[in-house]
């Protein structure tokens, strides 16, 4: 796929950069920040993380599956009479079912971001540019067809203080 | 953006707001005098709960600068007005004290009491004691305040930035004050009421729900200012979204407060803790110890749950609206039972107590924000303020 790389210096400058490519029409693959840019995702118009209801779902599934777990054993596998408590002592489950449904959404939502992100130990990095997990910020474009005119594109950027333009040749977005 | 903050920014309050005050006080009044046990706890939950919007305003004032915030620099103005309501709050409630002390059932004598605290009760509860302890936290609460608020109001003048360093360590000390007679009033004015119970999470309890309460409020507000002209450039979408997260995260704390202070005691099961829930889950009484949850938590939690409603200024209204029902009734479960049998009651003093908080909130709240420009004009955060993205 080809690629046009613009590379900025000031987060104000990717920030509307990344607007006016996207109000041309222009396919932004992805924009690439040291730190998360507040207002980057509304100017990608990117939507809305489906994260949170992996984090629902499970934490739900958590809460629901101890409640169960609670009751069958103090009140049907094995019933125990502690201080004269009915064995269906909902008040004494509440505070054990709050922690595992924090922890299966907690641990869940992470473990779906790491698979969605593919983000795993032995990935190898591969950074559209060197100082990007530094003070650079980068815009990078797909040069979709023919229509792609990269001297206009080139002056848009410009009008953004990009610092640095180029073509590449890629194979998947890093 | 329009030149912000002149004096007739904020409109005039709409007189029913102020005849539903005077109506609602005087109803009560006469209640009062008449000797009516209702009446009296219908005056102290409308105490407690203007109370607490006065309070709440003076703790999230000082959060701001102590945490050094900006985001809500913007709006200051409405929990500083609201903080600025706490003198109100001190009238009503001292003179409770000082007229119907009788209402607090150990003032005639502790004698049903016994146990190892028996004779420090009976000392901290000497009436004496009681009135000069409950001046000294309002002297305390209106000194920070007005001292908060001065600072403020001086700064849009000269513009000097010291104003807001010296905010900040007043608002250091002041937080700790805050701490100690929030905790010590709410034993002092709720707790014994019933004097042989007692639970010691009930401080955390009470600031959980008068801080809730005053977001709410502090939304409706905001809201009402951003459509009615004086904060229109000025509130955006992300001061909405965080004052909604607040309003979320506290709602789900005072139901981890409550659940930590109903928790404790079901399963202790201990007689003269127990007391307290059985009077309150008992007939009609349960279904309003439910909707108490219903309202403070259940509700705020589930409609705030995703992000859009807590950006969308009518959703975020209704919520608050029903936060704010849902603290009176909270009020009433822990005043009321105390006063009356197995019947919770609902009637003229109830109403009168309800538009009283109603009508004396809203003049009290709007005069002061006119006093004093909607904006704090030279305050050096305002800016990034202005332009503050969540």
């Amino acid at each position: 796929m080809r690629t046009l790389v613009g590379v900025f210096e000031r987060e104000e400058d990717i920030l509307q950069a990344t607007d006016a490519a996207r109000r041309s029409g222009l396919t932004i693959l992805d924009v690439y920040t040291p730190y998360a840019v507040h207002g980057l995702d509304r100017a990608m118009a990117l939507q809305p993380s489906r994260l949170p209801w992996v984090c629902f779902l499970l934490g739900l599934f958590g809460a629901t599956a101890k409640v169960w777990f609670e009751y069958w054993t103090t009140a049907s596998s094995w019933a125990i009479d502690v201080g004269g408590k009915p064995w269906n002592s909902l008040p004494a489950f509440v505070p054990v079912t709050f922690e595992v449904m924090v922890l299966f959404a907690g641990v869940s939502t992470v473990i779906a971001f790491f698979l969605v992100a593919g983000l795993r130990p032995w990935r190898k990095a591969v950074l559209v540019h060197p100082r990007v997990t530094d003070d650079r910020f980068v815009l990078l474009l797909e040069q979709t067809d023919a229509a792609f005119d990269v001297t206009q594109v080139s002056r848009l950027l410009e009008r953004h203080h990009v610092v640095h333009i180029e073509e590449r040749e890629m194979q998947e977005v890093p | 953006m329009s030149a912000p903050g002149s004096d007739a920014d904020v409109p005039a309050t709409p007189r029913l707001w102020t005849v539903a005050a005077i109506g609602g006080g005087m109803t009560l009044v006469a209640g009062l005098v008449a000797g009516s046990d209702r009446a009296w706890a219908a005056w102290l939950v409308a105490g407690e709960f203007v109370l607490g919007l006065g309070l709440g305003g003076l703790f999230f004032v000082s959060l701001l600068y102590v945490t050094g915030s900006s985001w809500a620099v913007a709006f200051r103005r409405v929990p500083e007005a609201m903080a600025a309501t706490l003198p109100a709050s001190a009238i009503a409630i001292l003179a409770l004290l000082l007229f119907r002390p009788s209402g607090y059932p150990w003032f005639h004598g502790l004698a049903a009491h016994e146990g190892p605290l028996a004779a420090f009760k009976v000392a901290w509860l000497s009436y004496p004691f009681f009135v000069a302890r409950a001046v000294a936290y309002f002297v305390v609460w209106i000194v920070l305040a007005s001292a908060l608020v001065r600072q403020s109001r001086h700064q849009d003048l000269d513009g000097d930035e010291r104003h807001s360093s010296r905010n900040v360590a007043l608002s250091a000390g002041g937080l700790v004050l805050f701490a100690i007679t929030v905790s010590l009033a709410s034993f002092d004015w709720i707790m014994s009421l019933e004097p042989n119970w007692y639970s010691t999470i009930f401080a955390v309890y009470q600031f959980a729900g008068l801080f809730q309460s005053a977001l709410a409020a502090m939304i409706i507000a905001v809201v009402w200012l951003h459509r009615r002209g004086p904060l229109r450039d000025i509130l955006g979408e992300h001061h909405l979204h965080d004052l909604g997260k607040l309003l979320f995260a506290f709602s789900s704390f005072w139901m981890y407060i409550w659940f930590s202070q109903y928790m404790l005691i079901w399963y202790a099961n201990i007689p003269e803790e127990t007391t307290y829930y059985v009077e309150r889950t008992q007939g009609a009484w349960g279904v309003l110890f439910l909707l108490d949850m219903l309202l403070n938590w259940a509700v705020p939690f589930l409609v705030l749950l995703r992000r859009p409603p807590k950006q969308r200024p009518e959703i975020l209204v209704k919520v608050a609206a029903v936060v704010l029902i849902g603290r009176w009734l909270d009020l009433y479960l822990m005043i009321t039972p105390v006063k009356t049998g197995p019947v919770p009651p609902f009637g003229l003093w109830e109403v009168a107590s309800i538009v009283l908080v109603a009508g004396a909130s809203i003049v009290l709240v709007l005069r002061a924000l006119r006093r004093a420009p909607i904006v704090p004009l030279n305050d050096p955060l305002l800016a990034h303020s202005l332009h503050y993205h969540s």
